[in-house]
């Protein structure tokens, strides 16, 4: 995989280097170590069970859609069972150079709560997983997402509180939000991705355009206060959003405005609007991320690889010849299987290219991004054909010293993924007894 | 009909009907508590609580073993209103269970009916409308209409159907014989119109998965989001199209002041009507005065009139005031009458989807909109205005769920006249219904149309697709002498309104648009198209099915070849609990049946067998074709124009409705079906109804339980 062209710190290359400027952020804070942060990979429709998980390398081909089933049609150990991560199935194959690096969690559940499309629950609500049924007045059991509760702790420092990156190819906004967005402020307010890497690194590093609304925040700020006065007290609350975004957004500029001169020697060259083979785009992006989270632009982030759903096809440049439907080609695993291996083996390329670049760059104390990243792959579904909530796939890169990597952890039958966040929620400081619908810690995956 | 017996909040009375009326007389000289205690609790426990609270049994979560006063039933108004509802409309008891006698049952109707409106006239709690900020569709439309562009602010697909050749002149009450439209969503080349270079959209506000695309609570902002208005707003006004030619106010608004005005005064001047426009309300003094101080500000340090104007401008569409509707915040808990400003933004945006104008505002500011006869020629006034057509590009689509067509995909082999070249017949299909719902409304017909109607808009593609002719006189040769609108026409889509001489088809439910879009890609799904039906047309969408129940395969399974769709699907739906929901929804979906997955007449099935359709419409009216089943929605003519109404009412104030809405529906449905079901007198009902002319809006944190 090369990256010449987007090695935006120079000499990398293999070895390497902490630019001054790091050191100087490290300098402002003595005390402090390397920010902990928090990035999360996520896959659309599930993977193809056969090719991911250990064991189940045998098991029956599901056929066509089997959208109601809902629940694995092969068998899963019901077992807890620690083991050393050791032979790799076929799609988790490209980690073989980071093997003690990750760990392999199998058997965490969701619940899928009726009411909704069964895609529809899938991203938008894979970080929140709220208890089924206590969200009122929504179809969704979607709470503010584990991105936002730990970037509340993490987040009030940098000039973002959070990224939200897609890598959705599509221009037609066919499906709704529910199947575009991991990440959500709370019920009903999403946090919005970035799509285009050119809107991205106009976010990160262009304060020009940005210094143009500094004239006018005041005036709509005054707008704002002599708006609220006339308000009814739950619209009061729910206007909030705009003071919180006003600010944010002047928070970010008086923040970039400071880290300016260290942004200058950031050395990453600003995307065209030329054509990028899929594999190149999607490593664009992750560029874009694994420098935000370097540069200290913000401690936390999520990365939707595609979009859920979303039956309009698109090229995988290097894969096939003709666009494809990745939905499709979920629903026809007994034709299409081989393909679909490809495209989770291409996506856990993508995932794997992102752990050794985060591997390779070293912060102020000499260990590296990967080191005080959690960096979590995982998909809502645990196939693309039984759409089943249960036994989903998940992989836990990073954190260092915190996490016991290179396991293999099969959780019992009906362990909520939401222990798995609360788990990382404590990891990064969050002072959290629960969260969502958990019902205790990953204890296996601490150190 | 439910006759409504109350004196509204504002002195209305309304008439009540023959039977109703003698029950309700009874019932209003004993108290209420005794309504409870003599009618209604003697019947649960007779027919009622067998199913519903006796032994742990609580079907559908109703237990009426806890409901022990009026009390009781007024602290879950909302089961108040679906016991009525199950009673007058026979839903229950269940077919199989001991039925309560023609008597009984209006005496519970008129019981309920009775509570019910003591329940509202004592709590008058309309459901909060939340503030929200504006959706994209409403703000392209305000900010052409702020700035009157010759060009719209940028291409939006939600808007489904495209006008070509300007065929939609409501002013003339009268729809075009032939019209020229485009799919945007699947045609070609239907996203090229004029429009400022240089403006990027904000990300499509995608539909909500339930109700309409203005609710509150899709309609947040973010960060992000507010950074893509802050951008608009300056992508806008920076255009290099933002010149005189497309901006209509440039003159009065942009434009050098002449030589010896004083600019600063200018500014103002200027500044004080457009504010009130952009706001939609008079402009506050200090609100003003910021405008104007920032405009000396700019001045003083050199920058050019217009140049400070284009700022003013940007900072206008950015403003809270602009983005965001809202009503003021109320006096006490209950609900109370909106006032007349907030009255004309809820008729602007309901009707045209935007900011109202300013004659309209005018009105408003100057106390007149209360008026009946001012609100009636405005109303008026705004039908015929072009600008109605942005209610025509979102609500039809929105209230028929018309964007399920746009991932319709039926199986290429099995449905190989479905494609032609790259496209689908589905962006023919489409523009069906909204032409005919267009038609309906600008020329004011019976919403009865829309069941029934008795024309309808065609292209050739569409009409041999059915399985019709092309009528000779209506082919046109362009200049190469092959017909217009033939088979590959995909731009620009000829269609010509013909008569409905076939009753099959017409109107909104049997055409190839919905039938298409309520099948999968190999089969009819009766079921999907019976949920449609009970959501759409009567507006009472059925309970999702519970988690544990399998779909039907799209194939017959082994063993099964040789039954009818709904024998296999009897045999996947043996389970009693199932049972209430589907006897409501499988008899709307299998008297569709005769309409195969594209739309297509079919008599019979695959394996030979013939289409079995017959069925019982709400228990009462008997069917055995799809004429006459239509003849039975038409009997049940009020139920649907009470539905539709609610459908309107929900988009008009862009909330869900509640319990208290019921009344005022049931007037508008009377005042409707009195006036020969015309669609404008329905609209105006809605518009003249008390929710429409209420908000409520607690200034403090107390109240807010109760209106959840």
């Amino acid at each position: 995989m090369k990256s010449s062209r987007r090695n935006f710190l120079r000499g990398l290359g293999g070895t390497a280097v902490a630019l001054p400027w790091m050191e100087s952020i490290g300098m402002a804070a003595p005390v402090a170590g390397p920010a902990k942060r928090m990035a999360h990979f996520y896959v659309p429709i599930g993977v193809v069970r056969r090719g991911f998980f250990p064991g189940e390398q045998d098991q029956i081909i599901p056929k066509g859609n089997l959208g109601q089933v809902r629940t694995s049609i092969g068998e899963q150990n019901p077992n807890l069972i620690v083991k050393k991560l050791d032979a790799l199935t076929p799609t988790m194959e490209p980690l073989e150079g980071m093997k003690d690096k990750v760990t392999l969690v199998t058997g965490m559940d969701r619940t899928f709560q009726f009411g909704t499309d069964v895609h529809a629950q899938c991203a938008s609500c894979y970080m929140s997983s709220a208890e089924p049924y206590t969200i009122k007045g929504s179809a969704w059991p979607l709470d503010r997402t584990l991105d936002h509760l730990v970037a509340d702790h993490v987040g009030r420092e940098t000039p973002f509180k959070t990224l939200e990156f897609s890598c959705n190819p599509h221009q037609d906004n066919k499906e709704s939000i529910y199947f575009d967005n991991v990440s959500w402020y709370g019920t009903g307010h999403l946090a919005p991705s970035i799509r285009d890497p050119r809107k991205m690194y106009e976010r990160l590093f262009s304060t020009k355009e940005v210094n143009a609304y500094r004239d006018i925040t005041d005036l709509v700020l005054e707008d704002a206060n002599s708006m609220k006065r006339h308000l009814s007290y739950a619209d009061g609350q729910k206007f909030s959003e705009y003071y919180e975004s006003i600010r944010a957004i002047e928070l970010q500029m008086n923040r970039l405005e400071a880290m300016r001169a260290e942004l200058a020697q950031v050395d990453f060259d600003e995307p065209t609007d030329a054509y990028l083979p899929r594999g190149e785009f999607i490593r664009l992006m992750g560029d874009l991320m694994v420098v935000a989270l370097q540069a200290g632009l913000t401690n936390v982030t999520t990365f939707m690889v595609g979009p859920e759903r979303w039956d309009t096809p698109y090229m995988f440049d290097g894969l096939f010849d003709n666009p494809q439907s990745h939905h499709k080609m979920s629903h026809n695993q007994t034709t299409m299987i081989d393909s679909l291996l490809k495209v989770d083996k291409f996506h856990m390329e993508q995932y794997v290219y992102l752990l050794e670049k985060m591997d390779s760059i070293v912060e102020g104390d000499g260990s590296t991004l990967l080191d005080n990243t959690l960096f979590t792959y995982g998909s809502g579904l645990g196939d693309g054909s039984t759409h089943q909530y249960n036994d989903l796939p998940i992989i836990v890169g990073g954190g260092g010293d915190q996490v016991k990597s290179g396991q293999h952890i099969n959780l019992p039958e009906g362990t909520p993924l939401a222990n798995l966040w609360l788990t990382q929620a404590q990891m990064m400081g969050v002072p959290m007894e629960r969260f969502a619908d958990s019902t205790g810690l990953v204890t296996q995956l601490q150190a | 009909m439910k006759g409504a017996d109350s004196e509204g909040r504002w002195g209305r009375i309304v008439a009540f009907g023959g039977l109703l009326c003698l029950n309700s007389l009874g019932f209003l000289a004993v108290a209420s508590d005794d309504v409870f205690s003599s009618v209604l609790q003697p019947t649960f426990k007779e027919k009622c609580i067998q199913c519903h609270g006796q032994d742990g049994k609580v079907k559908g979560k109703v237990n009426l073993l806890e409901i022990e006063s009026q009390e009781d039933l007024f602290a879950d108004p909302d089961l108040l209103a679906d016991i009525l509802d199950m009673i007058e409309y026979e839903e229950m008891p269940p077919e199989d269970e001991p039925q309560l006698s023609e008597d009984k049952r209006h005496e519970m109707v008129a019981s309920l009916d009775h509570l019910l409106t003591e329940y509202v006239a004592d709590k008058m709690v309309y459901v909060q409308a939340p503030i929200r900020r504006m959706n994209r569709f409403h703000y392209n439309n305000a900010v052409v209409d702020l700035f009157d562009l010759k060009a719209t602010v940028f291409t939006l697909p939600e808007r489904m159907m495209r006008e070509h050749k300007d065929y939609f002149k409501p002013e003339t009450g009268v729809m075009a014989e032939t019209v020229h439209v485009g799919s945007r969503p699947l045609g070609k080349s239907q996203m090229i119109e004029p429009r400022l270079v240089g403006v990027a959209a904000f990300p499509q506000d995608l539909r909500a998965e339930h109700g309409y695309d203005n609710r509150g609570d899709h309609l947040s902002l973010s960060p992000l989001l507010m950074e893509s208005f802050l951008k608009l707003s300056q992508s806008i006004t920076q255009s290099r199209d933002f010149v005189p030619k497309y901006v209509g106010i440039w003159n009065s608004f942009f434009e050098n002041p002449p030589e010896g005005v004083d600019p600063k005064a200018e500014a103002k001047t200027r500044l004080e009507p457009f504010l009130t426009k952009a706001f939609r309300r008079p402009v506050e003094s200090d609100v003003l005065d910021r405008y104007v101080g920032f405009a000396h500000h700019q001045l003083d340090g050199g920058v050019e009139f217009t140049e400070v104007m284009k700022g003013l401008a940007a900072a206008t569409i950015a403003s809270p005031k602009f983005l965001y509707l809202y009503d003021d915040s109320a006096e006490g808990d209950a609900s109370e009458a909106i006032g007349d400003i907030e009255l004309a933004s809820r008729l602007s945006f309901f009707l045209w989807g935007s900011i109202p104008d300013e004659e309209l505002l005018e009105v408003a500011i100057a106390g007149d909109l209360n008026q009946s006869d001012v609100l009636d020629s405005q109303i008026d006034r705004m039908f015929r205005d072009h600008k109605i057509k942005r209610f025509c590009d979102s609500f039809p689509a929105q209230w028929l769920q018309l964007d399920r067509i746009i991932s319709s995909v039926p199986d290429r082999e099995k449905f190989p006249d479905f494609y032609f070249s790259q496209y689908r017949d589905s962006m023919h299909m489409m523009l069906e219904p909204l032409l005919l719902f267009e038609a309906v409304l600008i020329e004011d017909q019976p919403i009865t149309q829309l069941i029934d109607s008795d024309f309808t808009y065609r292209s050739r593609l569409l009409q041999t697709a059915y399985g019709y002719e092309w009528p000779e006189d209506k082919i046109q040769l362009n200049a190469k002498g092959n017909p217009v609108g033939g088979e590959g026409a995909s731009t620009v889509l000829r269609f010509d309104r013909m008569p409905v001489e076939d009753r099959r088809y017409g109107g909104v439910i049997t055409n190839a648009a919905v039938m298409t879009m309520t099948s999968g890609p190999e089969r009819t799904q009766p079921i999907t198209r019976g949920a449609w039906l009970a959501t759409v047309i009567f507006n009472d969408p059925p309970e999702p099915p519970p988690a544990d129940v399998p779909a039907l395969g799209e194939k017959p399974e082994e063993g099964e070849e040789h039954l009818t769709l709904r024998e296999r699907l009897s045999m996947h739906r043996e389970r009693a609990d199932c049972r209430g929901c589907h006897e409501q929804i499988d008899p709307l979906g299998f008297a569709l049946e005769n309409y195969d997955a594209v739309g297509i007449w079919r008599d019979k099935y695959e394996n030979d067998r013939e289409v079995d359709m017959e069925g019982v419409l709400f228990r009462k009216h008997e069917f055995t074709d799809v004429i006459e089943f239509k003849d039975a929605i038409l009997a049940e003519k009020d139920r649907f124009t009470q539905g539709f109404a609610g459908h309107l009412l929900s988009f008009a104030l862009a909330r869900e409705l509640g319990v208290a809405d019921e009344l005022a529906l049931d007037e508008v449905a009377e005042a409707t079906a009195n006036d020969g079901y015309r669609i404008q007198t329905l609209i105006k009902g809605i518009i003249q109804s008390e929710p429409f002319q209420s908000k409520t809006n607690p200034g403090t944190s107390t109240s807010i339980a109760e209106t959840d």
